[in-house]
């Protein structure tokens, strides 16, 4: 029967087609066919994290987790080998980061290839790339209300530590300015040194600094207790863990400031039979003050960082870059503009080397700052200034804190010394690499950049 | 004899019965034209069958799953839920159940009522291997049609499941596919399908041997019939754990 | 017993037992080839078995059949083929094939069994339709005769091969008296055109009367009575007496 055939025929065809038809779909989603390049990252923490698992490049889907190697000690760590569809290689830099992410609440877990730098090259393949580790979602929820028990307390307490040490400096300005009256009228051993006008303006110069300092303490303080009213009010059960610390950390850093300000003082005001020696004594323990309070507000600067209350920070008005990584910003057309005024600093012109094996800016360096701003005009006060920081020493991580502290040094003398709104001055760490098209591919000190609204 | 006794008999009885079909098959002479006459009867005539139950299920699957992926914001999840469930295991279990009920009490009631009218006798005396002319093409069409019926199943699956879905979302048809196909890998989309010939095996053997062994005259029609569609759906579905595991074995990627 | 070399079937001794039933009990007979031997006996005495032990479908557990001089039970399956080729067999309902036309199931032995080609087979089918008056019946399907059709076309399938044995199990039982009688007729024709041995299993006295040339009567197992149509009338047996009475 040709007829019976037929339709046997016609039924196993069509069967088969569908069988191709669905290989091709199952192939074609896993790109079998095209063609493939092979990176590594290293992970403390799969985050369950397994082989086949989805890798996305700048959120696009790129391929799979093909191998991941086990190590044999807790300190080493797992080689997670992935396969890349060559088409998105492009994206991936050298300074690409590599992250677990979760896909909602329940969904699964995957790799996230972020694109690198535009300056930076492109990943070469079987190059190990460098990797973040996994944010537990898991973690914020248990963490929960114990969390904000202990987030409170640490907040008030850091509070009132705050207060008292505010008081105490403003005890200790008090005194000081005692001594610089005291100075000028000719009274004590240290009489002589009015004789000699440029220390007396070095000693103005600090008294501005520990003026400084404690406006910079008394934002701080004012910021805690918006922090702790704003947890309060909004019942985060987040991941406050580590921004505890940090605050901790500032609390004691604030704490030890205070009794390097006090100690300094005492040191100066007390009798000594040589003149000169406490000319240099008060020069010298000012000079400790600036670098400690620098530290302070730095810790402050740790704090506005931090990802938790990076929303908290912007809606109160403390303009933050911190949401911009380097990458962006130098990607930015906004920020990076040709028409905007810059002035490129090297670091040796700004910076001399501090007590802590840190940068501290140097008397020249502030010259050449005034000068600076002096050039622009008033206008300079109404438009967003970021300070560029730069470093070439070290390894990348040092770059990026160096980088970070000298624009950081710049910011708080400028803001101490000119009537800055906050909010109109940022700070951003660029490495050793300056943005594009700015005829500086490569510096090491700071560059501050006015953005004209156009 | 006792129960149990039975029990283990007719489990002998069975595998020797399967056993023979499974060295007759591949023993010539090879009833080509039989095989192509079943083909048509298990094949063609179960198409709408299973067309029409995968489109239903697929629709209805959606509706179900919808509202909790939706919960748990996971409706980009829909399309691959539905084709995993399809591929994975509701194609090929289903396909398997339904023709089970369709072909297998056929099966039954055809050989039952050919040996109780003295059909097969008569087959017997033109000297034609009777088991070789009625068995082995009806388990053999089964084998080679299931799977093929199974594909039919998860496309129309993924069809109703598309139709339900875009009737709630308005999804399109390219995102659909490229979502439904995301989470399926080549293991459990061959594995599942290629399982189900041990499903068409199971019915094809389970119920001819009922009605090719029957000799209780016509009475003994309705009961091969029976007994094929309970015993084929019962081994299906264990056959349907056993075959799982060894695919977790031989691809350890799809176990999940 | 004297055993003439013409001998067309014959049982020696044979023993047939289902589980604990003994369907036959050491029975013992024979028919000369062009003979019409009838087969009587109570329903479920063994008739049916009889007929399918000579086909070579059952065993018997011992004794011999001699089939057309070959002994059954020393043939392979290859030499049983090639007695089978020479039986027709019309079944007690037919057995016709029910997934196949007329056509398809005359035509089926004639491809299995011989080397015709299409239009021998063909021409075959047509004439031996004609005989059994279901010239223009080729078409249809079993389910789609009467009884008294579906015997005639088992007959026809019977007779597609020219058998030198032909075995009939109760061609007429269930037919009006008119086509029963028309059976009966296509019976006795074979036997004397192509000189074909009959071995027919029948209730119908009438029938018997008119076409054996010996009875055979069957009860519980045993041969109670063997030989022509008057000595089975006059057999000391009465259950063979009052079947063969009219
Ligand atoms: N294949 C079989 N298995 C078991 N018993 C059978 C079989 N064939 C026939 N019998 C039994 O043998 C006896 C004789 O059957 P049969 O020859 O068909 O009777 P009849 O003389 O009416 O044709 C019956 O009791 C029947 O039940
Ligand atoms: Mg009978």
């Amino acid at each position: 029967m040709p007829g019976r055939y037929l339709a046997v025929g016609i039924f196993i065809v069509a069967g088969l087609s569908l069988f191709v038809l669905g290989i091709f779909l199952v192939g074609n989603r896993h790109e079998a066919f095209s063609q493939h390049v092979l990176l590594y990252s290293d992970f403390t923490d799969l985050d369950g994290l397994t082989k086949g698992s989805k890798v996305r490049v700048a959120g696009m889907d790129a391929g799979q987790v093909t191998q991941i190697h086990v190590p044999d000690s807790p300190t080493s760590r797992f080689r997670v080998q992935m396969r890349i569809n060559e088409q998105l290689h492009g994206l991936v830099r050298t300074d690409s980061i590599v992250t677990i992410d979760t896909e909602g609440v329940v969904g699964e877990t995957f790799l996230s290839i972020h694109s690198g730098s535009p300056g930076s090259p492109i990943a070469p393949p079987d190059s190990i790339l460098q990797s973040k580790p996994p944010i537990a979602i898991s973690d914020l929820m248990t963490h929960g209300l114990g969390v904000m028990d202990d987030a409170d307390a640490t907040l008030k307490l850091l509070g009132g530590k705050l207060n008292t040490s505010l008081d105490g400096v403003n005890v200790a300005v008090q005194n000081a300015n005692d001594v610089l009256v005291g100075l000028k009228e000719g009274k004590g051993p240290a009489g002589m040194l009015l004789r000699d006008e440029k220390m007396a303006d070095q000693i103005r110069d600090t008294m501005t600094n520990v003026q400084s300092t404690t406006s910079s303490l008394k934002q701080a303080a004012s910021r805690m207790n918006g922090i702790v009213k704003d947890i309060q009010e909004r019942q985060l059960p987040e991941k406050i863990d580590g921004t505890m610390t940090q605050v901790r950390a500032a609390s004691t850093e604030a704490n030890s400031t205070m009794q390097l300000v006090h100690q300094s003082l005492n040191q100066a005001l007390g009798p000594d039979i040589d003149g000169v020696t406490a000319a240099q004594n008060i020069s010298e323990t000012l000079t400790n003050v600036n670098a400690a309070t620098g530290n302070m507000a730095e810790d402050t600067e740790a704090i506005k960082h931090n990802f938790f209350f990076k929303g908290f920070f912007s809606r109160r008005g403390y303009y933050s870059l911190s949401s911009i990584s380097p990458g962006q910003y130098r990607r930015n057309k906004l920020f990076v503009n040709a028409n905007g005024r810059r002035s490129w600093f090297t670091s040796d012109a700004l910076f001399q080397p501090g007590v802590h094996g840190t940068e501290e800016l140097s008397a020249g360096g502030r010259q050449t700052i005034d000068a600076a701003i002096a050039s622009y005009g008033d206008a300079v006060f109404q438009h967003p200034i970021i300070i560029e920081g730069y470093s070439d020493a070290g390894g990348p991580a040092d770059q990026l804190a160096r980088s970070y502290n000298r624009a950081f040094l710049v910011r708080t003398y400028l803001e101490a010394r000119f009537p800055f709104v906050a909010k109109n001055v940022g700070v951003m760490p660029l490495s050793s690499t300056p943005p594009p098209g700015l005829n500086h591919d490569h510096w090491s000190g700071v560059c501050i950049s006015v953005t004209e609204k156009k | 004899m006792s129960w149990s006794g039975r029990v283990f008999e007719s489990v002998g009885k069975v595998g020797a019965f399967s056993a023979r079909v499974l060295m007759d098959a591949f023993r010539p002479p090879f009833e080509i034209a039989q095989l192509s006459r079943q083909l048509a009867e298990v094949g063609n005539k179960s198409i709408a069958l299973i067309v029409v139950s995968g489109f239903a299920l697929g629709a209805v699957m959606t509706l179900h799953t919808r509202n909790t992926l939706v919960t748990f914001g996971a409706a980009a999840m829909i399309p691959a839920v539905q084709a995993v469930s399809f591929f994975v295991e509701i194609g090929p279990l289903v396909a398997g159940l339904l023709l089970a009920g369709r072909v297998g009490s056929g099966i039954g009631a055809v050989l039952a009522n050919m040996r109780a009218s003295e059909q097969i006798d008569a087959i017997e005396s033109l000297s034609i291997d009777s088991f070789k002319f009625l068995v082995v093409p009806r388990v053999l069409a089964c084998v080679i049609a299931l799977p093929l019926l199974t594909l039919f199943m998860d496309f129309a699956g993924l069809l109703g499941g598309f139709l339900s879905e875009a009737l709630a979302s308005r999804i399109s048809p390219e995102l659909y596919l490229n979502r439904a196909f995301e989470n399926l890998q080549w293991s459990n989309f061959i594995a599942p399908t290629l399982k189900t010939a041990v499903f068409g095996f199971i019915i094809g053997s389970v119920s001819s041997y009922f009605g090719f062994t029957t000799n209780k005259g016509a009475k003994g029609v309705g009961e091969a019939a029976t007994n094929s569609v309970v015993i084929a759906s019962l081994l299906i579905i264990v056959a349907d754990v056993l075959l799982i595991k060894c695919i977790f074995f031989l691809f350890p990627d799809t176990a999940i | 017993m004297t055993i003439s070399p013409n001998i067309a079937v014959q049982f020696k001794n044979v023993t047939k037992a289902f589980g604990e039933k003994r369907v036959l009990n050491d029975v013992s007979l024979h028919l000369e080839q062009g003979q019409v031997l009838c087969l009587l006996g109570r329903s479920g005495t063994g008739k049916s078995v009889t007929l399918k032990i000579i086909m070579a479908l059952m065993r018997p557990d011992s004794g011999e059949v001699w089939v057309d001089h070959e002994n059954l039970a020393g043939l392979s399956e290859r030499g049983l083929s090639a007695v089978r080729k020479k039986l027709g067999y019309l079944f007690q309902d037919a057995a016709l094939f029910d997934s196949l036309t007329l056509y398809e199931n005359l035509a089926l032995p004639l491809k299995r069994l011989t080397n015709k080609s299409k239009e021998e087979i063909d021409d075959k089918i047509h004439h031996v339709l004609l005989a059994v008056g279901l010239g223009s019946d080729s078409a249809k399907y079993p389910s789609a005769l009467s009884g008294g059709m579906r015997k005639r076309a088992g007959l026809a399938r019977a007779l597609v091969l020219d058998p030198k044995i032909l075995l009939a199990d109760e061609p007429s039982s269930g037919l009006d008296r008119i086509t029963a009688s028309e059976i009966d007729e296509l019976l006795l024709r074979c036997k004397e055109q192509h000189g074909t041995a009959l071995i027919v299993v029948t209730h119908d006295v009438h029938g018997t009367r008119r076409i054996a040339d010996r009875v055979a009567v069957l009860d519980r197992g045993d041969l109670v009575a063997f030989g022509s149509v008057e000595e089975v009338a006059q057999s000391e047996n009465d259950v063979a007496r009052r079947l063969i009475a009219e």
